[in-house]
């Protein structure tokens, strides 16, 4: 079974009375224990995608399964268990963190929610999953703003893994920071991974994408124009999209 | 070689934090830029490079940040202690700037054709109709299709791609010699990134004019860029042409460079760096990036100053131990 499925999804947003399709009738799979990634321009859709793949956004029409349940059912999507398994890391280290809560206190405030509600205990977890996010203790006692951008990402990472999600749907999580804050950021991903964990991955840098990847989705104007496993992609794509895309990247031969 | 555009020699740019304590952010920054060429400078956030591009447009001030020692010139003109007036001359005149954050660059509430348009008359009485033929050709320039629509629409109407356009239309309105890029591509699309970097090169082999062009991606710095200036903790550690960047005389460059991901199997060893860059205000002493080095020695640290060593015309390195480390 599939951990992640989502059949024929389109989201449609009203903008002064035009409607916009961001997300048109479109299949994705997360098998389990892989990692996905979903590459794109701005404006393709892939942030709104990845949205209702965290059940932050309802799709306008289509569903998402997980383990074969639809999320949808009942009142509110993602209660319980299925809020705990899918977790998402933002984009911005600098707007995801609360900036008037210490970094210890937002990742135990998630602790406390899902794993240990004694205070003293989910302070104590949350100090260990820092550490291993490479964050010190001294640094987990400060604010957001004293921190570095690629501090801020682990600890967005900390906080979403403060769950213990089956899912992580990582919404460009190097984009804002530097090449070598994004070294140590991509290497805690490939021990997360190594470890089970199922990643959705969002971006626009191939790089990343060819690092962590299993398979690739590259979605262009709401839809997925090529899918496959990401070595065959980058070898041979066969879309004009994903062609002009691999050419883009820097020092490539164009 | 001709005579360099711009100097820079040991500028040292200090903050005031408050009214007696003063912080240091840039403190030996040393490079030229020659006419007509493309450089790059590279470095991670806290390096200085963003306060380097202010004190070459005279914004530092607001940031209540002042040029503290060292020298500044343009074109012989002495910039550490430009009169407002001089700036007047040279700001957005014969040094166009082309911020970091495009989406937020432009005005919100002015049509593109406004902004535009003050960057071509600069206060100055001009017909109206002289300023918008100059508007129509500078959206050529930058590649701008249906400019005529373009100059009545506001910011919010056009892609992040689009915006930085009109940020560079602007930024070579007045046909600078210099144009300083911070971060240009910084949250656009690699494809986006491919043609904006395209459209710098083009514009400086067409009107010759150097550009400095900061970032903290070293390929696309290696890619794009004729020369290279790495910094490290308000400090220049090593200059060199790119196509040279392998062969780099300096661990911290190396280290750039090998952690680029494009050079490993998918989910292989990274090479990261060690731990963090210093912190402003409290760099050790001696080489800044002893602490993050792999071949430290204690000579490393005890020296009070780390010279920038000249190995040839076109190469300086700040590591006393280059001749050791990469015979």
């Amino acid at each position: 079974m599939n951990l992640l499925e989502a059949k024929n999804v389109s989201v449609v947003f009203n903008s002064y009375g035009s409607e916009i399709h961001a997300v048109k009738n479109v299949d994705f799979i997360l098998p389990q224990g892989k990692v996905v990634g979903i590459v794109g321009e701005s404006g393709s859709g892939k942030s709104t995608f990845a949205r209702v793949l965290t059940g932050l956004q309802l799709p306008t029409t289509g569903e998402v399964y997980y383990l074969g349940k639809n999320i949808q059912e009942g009142t509110e999507t993602y209660k319980g268990e299925l809020r705990k398994a899918v977790q998402m890391v933002f984009q911005d280290p600098y707007s995801s963190l609360n900036p008037r809560q210490r970094i210890i206190n937002t990742v135990s405030e998630a602790v406390r929610q899902h794993q240990s509600p004694i205070k003293s205990e989910a302070r104590e977890i949350a100090a260990k999953l820092l550490a291993r996010m490479g964050i010190s203790p001294l640094d987990a006692n400060k604010y957001p703003s004293s921190l570095s951008g690629g501090q801020r990402q682990r600890a967005s990472v900390a906080r979403a893994l403060a769950a213990q999600p089956k899912i992580l749907v990582a919404d460009e999580p190097t984009s804002a920071i530097d090449q070598s804050a994004q070294s140590q950021l991509l290497e805690l991903f490939s021990e997360l991974i190594a470890e089970g964990l199922s990643v959705v991955l969002v971006s626009h840098d191939l790089g990343v994408i060819r690092y962590l990847t299993d398979e690739t989705y590259v979605m262009e104007n709401g839809v997925f124009v090529e899918s496959g496993a990401t070595q065959q992609i980058f070898k041979s794509p066969n879309n004009s999209y994903t062609q002009k895309l691999i050419a883009s990247i820097p020092g490539s031969p164009h | 070689m001709s005579k360099p555009l711009v100097e820079i020699k040991d500028l040292r740019i200090d903050v005031r934090v408050t009214r007696k304590k003063r912080l240091q952010i840039v403190n030996s920054a040393t490079f030229t830029i020659q006419p007509g060429k493309l450089v790059g400078l590279i470095g991670e956030s806290g390096s200085g490079k963003t306060m380097l591009c202010r004190s070459l447009v005279g914004t530092l001030g607001r940031r209540g940040a002042y040029i503290a020692g060292g020298q500044l010139t343009f074109d012989g003109i002495d910039l550490v202690n430009a009169s407002n007036k001089e700036w007047a001359e040279i700001r957005g005149k014969r040094i166009g700037y082309i911020p970091q954050s495009a989406l937020a660059g432009p005005n919100p509430v002015m049509t593109i054709g406004a902004q535009l348009g003050e960057a071509i008359s600069q206060g100055r009485k001009m017909a109206k109709t002289e300023i918008r033929e100059r508007a129509i050709e500078l959206l050529n320039i930058v590649q701008i299709r249906r400019p005529e629509v373009v100059l009545k629409q506001y910011p919010n109407e056009l892609s992040g791609g689009m915006k930085q356009r009109v940020m560079i239309a602007c930024a070579i309105a007045q046909n600078p010699q210099l144009i300083v890029a911070d971060e240009p591509t910084t949250g656009l699309d690699v494809t986006v990134q491919a043609e904006i970097m395209d459209l710098l090169k083009r514009i400086r082999d067409e009107f010759n004019t150097s550009i400095i062009l900061i970032s903290h991606d070293l390929q696309l710095i290696n890619a794009v860029c004729d020369d290279v200036v790495v910094m490290h903790a308000g400090a220049t550690v090593e200059k060199l042409p790119s196509g040279e960047i392998e062969d780099s005389h300096h661990p911290y460059t190396r280290a750039l460079y090998e952690s680029r991901i494009d050079l490993v199997e998918p989910r292989g060893k990274l090479r990261t760096i060690k731990g963090q860059p210093p912190a402003v205000g409290a760099w050790p002493t001696g080489c800044r990036f002893a602490l993050r080095c792999d071949f430290v020695k204690p000579e490393c640290t005890s020296a009070t100053e780390v010279p920038l060593l000249t190995l040839s015309p076109t190469r300086q390195t700040a590591c006393i131990r280059h001749k050791e480390i990469y015979k």
